[in-house]
């Protein structure tokens, strides 16, 4: 900060040499106007300095003339002591004795007074302006030569603690971090006779520390405290501190909100108030100097003190002494407001949370999708499931002869066994041995009957989902057969089965393999109808194909499959048979493709065709 | 009373075989299994009073098969069906061929005791009316074959003129012809000659040759 205005100091001022010299050049007419800045305190001594930037920027833009600018620092104000000016008023008569100065402009009052000292020796004629000085320093304009003019500031200290006592009704203790020199004396005396009338107010004076000594003070301010910073020029030590640097110091160490008057030290860690522009000052200034430059006569342009301006706050120190922004005047500016993540990112906020919605939009849709997909899968499982269970109902159907054929001969059996069992009984002798080998008879053909009613039920057995076990293919196609077999003879089919002495591992349910192997053996069944009765052979085989694989083969010794058929053989619905459903290949189809497997058909060389179906094995069998 | 009547099941099951088996037994009758048709046939056709009682549904020969076989074979023995599931067009089926009866598996001790009891009478009445048609077998095979001549035209009702014109003889060659055939054939009048005619048969026989 501090670099960075150093530069573009010496930047304008390089900049209004340059203009110069390129004014110079193309005008050989005009006779530039001769301006010496005479400061008090140094040329870069804040707040001076500050209005003397504001100034010179001010005077070079509204200056019809060109303007050669001299500049010069009487030093000596900082002293607290007298010093000889002689050699320094000898300098002045000796640069100018050649150059006749148009204007003098007196930053503060020691250079003002220092040019009314010598002005009969250096600059008789020439007009002053005086400014960057408080109207109290030349009182209804006392003091001043028919040939000065004066633009004012108007220190009003009393008007400040208004403001701070607003922003801080609390406030109990006033900090005054001033320094030392002959303008901070002069300017601790007003403000002590001013202060008198805050009476509930503690002010603690910290121009007899050094800057040190104020440092820490300001860091262990007691609660509900604030500091004023004025002027920090050079403390009680005899030390002298560059204005900004020394704000900065105290701003780092204190403990409590910091005020000031003037609004160079704005941004800079104050809080802000009703303040002195120096943008202000160096306007009017400029503005009169270019009318005293124009011929006007000086004394004749009176010009009222330059007040307090507009309040002006900074937003990030409001924030960080917790200051509601509902407490500053009416009509107060707020700067440095800190934006908030929203106001600084605001479109990138939007964007970003219009993504987002967006995205969950999205997501909504797809959960809701998701749903209604799973939904719909349920349902349509669950009605394959209901086709499945109606294809098994037919299937037993269509085998219910050759089941009650079959249950009838045990039952047959049980009851003439029985019956038996009563006549031998009632005889004198009976024969009891033969008796308890009847008893055994009737429990096994029983369980027999009990084993076809068991096959029946696990067939017919209704199912919401599907239960995948692991179990041996060779167990399914066993289990298949007390069902199949009487059917094949009621058929007059042999009914083969050549199964591989391999387990056959598969991951399914069993209920829906079996159902595979009725479909496939019923239709190779229903397939050899027409054909003679020594020839009709269905044969169920089983294989392990390289390791990884079952494949079952059902074939028939029908006629074969004709090629317009084979095509669509396994689609729904598809069937050449009067008593079809067409849903016997086509469930077979489905269920083998649900435990990831594939089904095909084919006509074997040798007459009849084969229905072959693979299963993934369950594990890897080692071969 | 000689030997019990002798019972053959054929039926593929084989507990219900021995089931039925003992329950005949056991009611008194011998019994003898065969597990197919074509076991049955292989044996040689029992002499002995009985029946069968067969199952209509077995592997290779069907009940019905072994049926229209017998049939043929001139057996004598009824069938008696036993099915487990009967449906009608078997059983008009079998009743046509002749079957004695059809029962159901699983059938009550009463029921098909009465069954075979109404198949072995008829066995019997088969029997002796076997037995009967061979003893005129007999007597008529006694017959020269001039008398055999003589006596399927008398039995035709032709007159002994006719029946000497037929033959190229002389009416009394025929009366004394007359004679001996009804001396050998044991009966007394023409409408018994008649009779035996018509039981053996002899009658659509000659027609047809007519």
């Amino acid at each position: 900060m501090y670099g960075c205005s150093r530069i573009k100091r010496l930047w304008s001022v390089w900049l209004s040499g340059a203009l110069l010299l390129l004014t110079m050049l193309e005008a050989t007419a005009a006779e530039p106007k001769r301006v010496l800045l005479l400061h008090s305190f140094g040329r870069d001594f804040a707040p001076f300095s500050d209005f003397a930037v504001r100034f010179r920027d001010e005077l070079f833009k509204q200056s019809p003339d060109p303007i050669d600018l001299y500049e010069s620092s009487l030093m000596s104000a900082r002293f607290r002591e007298p010093t000889e000016e002689g050699p320094f008023v000898e300098y002045l008569r000796t640069l100018f004795a050649e150059r006749k100065v148009d204007l003098i402009v007196a930053f503060a009052a020691p250079a003002a007074q220092f040019i009314q000292r010598y002005r009969p020796q250096l600059f008789p004629t020439t007009p002053m302006l005086i400014t960057a000085v408080d109207e109290r320093r030349f009182p209804n304009n006392d003091g001043l030569t028919a040939n000065d003019t004066i633009v004012a500031l108007k220190v009003e200290n009393s008007r400040y603690f208004d403001n701070i006592r607003r922003l801080l009704p609390e406030t109990t203790t006033i900090a005054v971090v001033i320094g030392d020199s002959p303008l901070e004396r002069y300017w601790v005396g007003e403000m002590r006779r001013e202060f008198q009338q805050f009476t509930g107010l503690h002010f603690e004076w910290l121009n007899t520390l050094s800057f040190n000594a104020i440092l820490k003070r300001v860091a262990a301010l007691p609660p509900h405290s604030a500091i004023f910073y004025p002027l920090l020029a050079i403390d009680a030590a005899g030390v002298p501190h560059e204005q900004e640097r020394a704000l900065a110091s105290v701003y780092a160490a204190a403990n409590a909100p910091m005020f000031s008057i003037i609004d160079n030290n704005f941004g800079r860690g104050v809080v802000g108030g009703p303040m002195i522009s120096t943008q202000e000052l160096g306007r009017r200034g400029a503005e009169v100097a270019v009318r005293i430059l124009g011929g006007v006569p000086a004394a004749s342009i009176k010009t009222p003190p330059l007040g307090l301006g507009t309040p002006l706050y900074d937003g990030r120190e409001l924030r960080r002494w917790n200051i509601s922004e509902a407490r500053l005047p009416p009509g107060s500016i707020v700067q440095f407001r800190e934006p908030s993540v929203w106001q600084e990112y605001r479109w990138e906020i939007a964007a970003a949370a219009a993504t987002l919605l967006m995205l969950v939009a999205i997501v909504a849709l797809l959960l809701v999708e998701r749903h209604r997909r799973r939904k719909a899968e349920l349902q349509s499982r669950s009605r394959l499931l209901e086709v499945m269970h109606l294809n098994r109902t037919a299937a037993a159907g269509a085998l219910s002869a050759s089941i009650s054929h079959e249950l009838n001969q045990s039952l047959g059996a049980i009851m003439s066994n029985a019956e038996a069992a009563e006549l031998l009984l009632s005889a004198t002798h009976p024969d009891l041995g033969q008796v308890q080998e009847i008893l055994a008879d009737i429990r096994h053909a029983d369980q027999h009957a009990a084993d076809v009613i068991q096959n029946l039920r696990k067939l017919l057995k209704r199912q919401s989902v599907i239960e995948a076990h692991e179990f041996d293919l060779n167990d399914v196609i066993a289990g298949s057969l007390p069902i199949l077999l009487p059917e094949a003879q009621n058929r007059g089919v042999a009914l083969r089965t050549d199964c591989s002495r391999r387990a056959l591992p598969v991951l399914a349910d069993r209920t829906h393999l079996q159902q595979v192997i009725l479909n496939l053996a019923m239709n190779g069944m229903d397939a050899m109808m027409g054909s003679a009765s020594q020839v009709r052979t269905v044969t169920i085989q089983t294989a392990l194909n390289e390791g990884h694989e079952v494949e079952v083969a059902v074939a028939d010794s029908g006629t074969g499959i004709p090629a317009e058929i084979m095509k669509n053989i396994f689609e729904t619905f598809y069937t050449t048979k009067p008593q079809g459903t067409g849903l016997g290949l086509s469930i077979a189809r489905t269920i083998v493709e649900i435990y990831g497997g594939k089904i095909w058909a084919e006509n074997r060389a040798e007459g009849g065709a084969v229905f072959r179906f693979t299963m993934p094995l369950a594990t890897a069998q080692v071969i | 009373m000689t030997a019990a009547p002798l019972i053959h099941v054929v039926d593929d099951d084989a507990s219900f075989r021995t089931a039925i088996a003992r329950l005949l037994r056991a009611a008194g009758y011998q019994v003898v299994l065969y597990e197919s048709g074509d076991a049955f046939l292989s044996q040689p056709v029992s002499a002995e009073d009985g029946c069968i009682l067969l199952d209509v549904r077995m592997p290779g020969f069907t009940g019905l098969d072994l049926q229209n076989h017998l049939n043929d074979l001139d057996c004598i023995l009824p069938v008696v069906f036993l099915t487990g599931h009967g449906d009608i067009p078997t059983n008009v089926r079998a009743v046509k061929a002749g079957a004695e009866d059809f029962l159901s598996k699983p059938v009550a001790k009463e029921k098909l005791l009465e069954a075979v009891e109404r198949a072995l009478a008829r066995c019997i009445e088969r029997r002796e009316e076997r037995d009967q048609i061979n003893r005129l077998r007999d007597l008529v095979s006694k017959l020269t074959p001039r008398e055999h001549e003589v006596f399927s035209l008398v039995v035709r009702g032709k007159l002994n003129k006719q029946i000497a014109a037929e033959l190229g003889t002389s009416e009394r060659t025929v009366k004394a012809h007359r004679r001996a055939v009804m001396d050998k054939l044991e009966v007394d009048s023409l409408a018994e000659s008649v009779s035996i005619a018509e039981r053996l048969g002899m009658l659509s026989n000659s027609a047809e040759k007519n």
